[in-house]
């Protein structure tokens, strides 16, 4: 049976993903990195969530900056704590003394092709563990992100958070060689997390659903404050989703670039949506597809697996 | 009717254009390019045309190279860049004027009543925008096919007009003059299929069944190339917008050329989603183009082939 390990950096939708795949998923492990937050506050929001649903997941803490870029700060979407808007518990239970990168490594080398990761934050603990262990990219059987988009960003008009947080380690992941699926912006903004959604979460009544919906009522604000949108995307379950429910995201295979370049574009992930161009020696022509992009999502059906996931905690 | 320069490089849909431009506006004259070949093969396909459709209007020939690096002519409009259609070589010549001076005097002439469209590489143009300063104010706008606000052709981001020369479409995007752009987010609304090559095979006449032989070309490339005999009108649709109003919908964009990555250079770089607008950062730039996001694409074609077929047998 395939392993995971979500390496995150929570985040509210974070936290939906590590509850949601930690029902249905044999998940080993959080890693967790800098990205909507600092790495202290991204590993505090970690073991407290775990705390909440009574999970007690282990948690091994990361990096703390990306390789090259300075660091962004997500406090405009995710608050001060990197998870503003719910009375959270105070930790049950300390992080690992093991840094993430080494986490990784060796539960993937304990079991080579049994673990998989879900990488929901900027890559930078993916892709120095990838460059530490060159074996890894060949004992791992996949990795899942959410990041990037084949339209439009959000952090800058072509590029979304995690990549451009990290754009030399989204790079070093692109071009592993192993098993990639990408769900990007371009499918997340079909999932809506509406208000009737955090109406569902407070009528199931039980501690984990309330303060749920206090994070996802925060995030919405943020979201509708922002965009002026009346729902907020959930980006970060649906790398989890199609582990879960294959048919709710539709993949494409793709050639995806990572631009690195200092211009606008820095952190796009370049995606060459058209038709296949096979003449290879060809200027323009396409190159190998290197990753499963999603393209299209049941956006409904989505939002409700995972509210129902979190209600399923408060039940006995 | 409205004064109007082409800027083009002939070119299947070039004619197309220019054909269908000619019953529309009041055209003043063409100016070519390289691009879809050489540019002495766009000049004489540009006199072939005028010659064909009994055009009496001056062509003047242009720039072969684009300002940075070099030029290769790609092979999906044929050797002589019109290959498909069988003209007989043009009894007409070129005037004696270089392109850039007749952008710049048609301009002028026309005291700010003059659409200047721009349907191949935009090298003339932004030597004329460069060279006299004025002529963006002198110019009612400039209509630019080119460019995409999603899927590229010639590279997975980049349309092969801007591609062909990004620093020539850099400097007219920088430019102070109104732009219109039909990039292909919009040109891929209207499909051109074998049944409009019926249509005007149908209709007779000389200009109806050259363009019919035309398109059968190319539709053929495509079909071999992409595996459908279909291509989006391109060049046709940088007009339509002033024709029927009706048919299009447009949306001002602040719009960037992308000149350094390599695999992105020449993408038309577009803040779609308005999320330079924050709080914490200053206001997004000024939208510099009009760039058309809605067309009704059979209505359009069949506009467009309906005015070719006019041309009948007369």
């Amino acid at each position: 049976m395939t392993r995971y390990i979500i390496d995150c950096d929570p985040g509210h939708d974070d936290a939906m993903a590590i509850l949601y795949a930690a029902k249905h998923l044999d998940v080993v492990g959080l890693t967790t990195v800098a990205g909507n937050s600092s790495l202290e506050n991204s590993t505090r929001n970690a073991l407290a969530i775990c705390t909440l649903a009574g999970l007690r997941l282990p948690v091994a803490p990361g990096l703390g900056r990306a390789l090259i870029e300075p660091p962004l700060d997500g406090a405009y979407v995710h608050g001060i704590t990197g998870i503003d808007g719910a009375d959270l518990p105070a930790p049950g239970y300390d992080p690992l003394d093991r840094h993430a990168v080494d986490f990784i490594i060796e539960t993937a080398k304990a079991a080579p092709g049994e673990l998989s990761l879900i990488a929901i934050g900027p890559l930078s603990n993916v892709a120095l563990a990838l460059r530490l262990e060159p074996r890894l990219a060949g004992w791992l059987k996949s990795i899942a992100i959410m990041g990037g988009s084949t339209t439009s960003g959000n952090r800058t008009p072509y590029a979304e958070f995690n990549i451009v947080c990290d754009p030399e380690a989204a790079a070093i992941v692109f071009g592993a060689g192993v098993p990639l699926s990408m769900v990007g912006l371009n499918v997340t903004r079909q999932v809506g997390i509406a208000e009737r959604h955090i109406a569902r979460l407070r009528e199931g009544g039980g501690r984990v659903s309330a303060v749920m919906a206090d994070l996802l009522a925060f995030y919405l604000a943020k979201m509708q404050e922002r965009y002026g949108t009346p729902t907020a995307a959930m980006h970060d379950p649906c790398a989890v989703i199609p582990l879960v429910k294959p048919g709710l995201i539709t993949f494409q295979p793709l050639p995806v670039h990572i631009e690195l370049g200092e211009g606008p574009l820095r952190g796009m992930t370049a995606c060459d949506s058209r038709p296949m161009r096979r003449d290879h020696d060809q200027p323009g022509a396409s190159r190998p597809a290197n990753c499963d992009v999603a393209v299209a999502v049941d956006g409904e059906a989505c939002v409700d697996a995972v509210i129902d996931t979190i209600l399923g905690y408060d039940r006995p | 009717m409205i004064p109007l320069l082409i800027d083009c490089d002939p070119g299947h849909d070039d004619s197309m254009a220019i054909l269908y431009a000619a019953r529309h506006f009041e055209l003043r004259g063409l100016t070519t390019v390289f691009g879809n070949s050489i540019v002495e093969n766009t000049t004489r396909n540009a006199l072939k045309i005028c010659e064909l459709a009994g055009l009496d209007i001056p062509v003047a020939g242009g720039i072969g190279a684009p300002l940075v690096g070099s030029f290769a002519p790609s092979m999906i409009h044929g050797a002589s860049g019109l290959d498909g259609a069988d003209l007989p070589e043009p009894k007409r010549r070129p005037v004696d004027l270089h392109a850039v001076t007749m952008i710049i005097e048609a301009a002028k002439k026309a005291e700010g009543e003059l659409v200047l469209a721009a349907i191949g590489p935009l090298t003339n143009v932004a030597v004329a925008l460069r060279t006299e300063p004025r002529l963006a104010r002198w110019l009612k706008c400039i209509t630019i096919m080119g460019g995409s606000l999603d899927i590229g052709n010639a590279a997975p981001y980049a349309e092969a007009n801007i591609l062909k020369d990004p620093e020539a479409a850099a400097a007219v995007f920088s430019s102070d003059a109104e732009i219109y752009l039909a990039g292909l987010n919009f040109t891929r609304q209207a499909i051109l299929d074998r049944s409009h090559a019926e249509m005007l095979r149908q209709a007779g006449g000389a200009v109806p069944e050259t363009v019919a032989g035309m398109l059968d070309f190319y539709l053929g490339r495509n079909e071999a190339r992409y595996g459908k005999p279909i291509s989006p009108m391109h060049d046709p649709s940088a007009f339509v917008p002033f024709v029927r109003p009706d048919l299009v919908e447009h949306k001002p964009f602040h719009i960037q050329v992308e000149l350094a990555s390599p695999l992105l250079r020449g993408m038309t770089v577009a803040d779609q989603r308005n999320v330079t607008r924050r709080p914490d950062e200053p206001e997004p730039p000024r939208a510099n183009v009009k760039a058309g996001i809605r067309m009704d694409g059979p209505a359009a074609t069949r506009h467009v082939i309906e005015t070719i077929a006019s041309y009948g047998r007369g």
